[in-house]
């Protein structure tokens, strides 16, 4: 399954779209996103750090999905870097 | 539930405005209103500050929101109207960026829940600070995470130095 994954913050510079889709096997959990989202960062973003992607939390627009969560079937997804708001 | 307001204002169609905040946690049950206004200001570590842009995941942090209102609730055990709310967008130097008011019958309640709120914002909620600086330059601030891994490491560092939380903010 294709999964967007929208970008925040200081992870927006990863890519000038807003969003990185990857190319995901169905019922991938969280965790197994995070790897993928990794190796592409590396590869196409290598100014971005590993540790970035590791401290980020993946999210709906409803909750924050820990590493155990599946993806969500619609395959929209967003990542959230350590959050400075107020 | 109408006793929780919640907003996400886009700067560029106006400033945050904490009277009508008052305007809204403002009840005759209610005899002690706490206010948090967050404003940006001209230093962070050292350096000079020209302005500050805020990303947020508008959905999620609405969420959010809400539900942090729930907890302050919570925390009250009783009657209580609660306003949060934040910017979006690119501030200057003292505008507005967030602000807080929380009203119940008495004024403990009332400074707790607003504690409690502005406390979870900064912490919890999907925004991100970007600080331009006079030389041009400009960073992301460093923040919390909101990876469960990570937070249980941030928790454990903060038992062991003993400080209020892991950094400064």
């Amino acid at each position: 399954m294709k999964v967007r994954i929208t970008l925040f913050g200081a992870l927006r510079d990863a890519d000038s779209r807003g969003y990185i889709e990857l190319d995901m096997p169905e019922q991938s959990t969280i965790a197994a996103l995070r790897e993928a989202l990794q190796h592409h960062v590396h590869d196409h973003a290598p100014p971005i750090s590993a540790g970035l992607v590791q401290r980020s939390a993946f999210a709906s627009e409803h909750e924050i999905l820990h590493n155990h969560r599946t993806v969500p079937e619609d395959g929209q997804i967003a990542i959230l870097p350590p959050v400075s708001g107020g | 539930m109408t006793d929780i307001y919640t907003a996400v204002v886009d700067i560029s169609h106006g400033p945050l405005d904490p009277t009508a905040a008052l305007d809204f946690v403002s009840d005759p049950r209610f005899g002690g209103i706490a206010t948090f206004i967050g404003r940006v200001r001209q230093h962070n570590l050292g350096r000079a500050v020209t302005g500050v842009s805020y990303d947020l995941f508008e959905p999620l942090a609405l969420r959010m929101f809400q539900d942090i209102g729930e907890r302050a609730r919570a925390e009250v055990g009783g009657p209580l109207k609660l306003y949060i709310a934040h910017a979006k967008g690119d501030l200057r130097i003292g505008d507005l960026a967030v602000v807080v008011a929380a009203a119940t019958p008495h004024r403990d309640e009332a400074f707790r829940a607003c504690r409690l709120a502005i406390e979870a914002v900064k912490h919890e909620a999907p925004i991100w600070k970007k600080e331009h600086y006079v030389d041009g330059d400009s960073a992301w601030s460093e923040g919390c995470s909101l990876c469960e891994e990570h937070r249980e490491a941030e928790r454990q560092a903060v038992k062991q130095h003993g400080d209020a939380h892991g950094h400064g903010h």
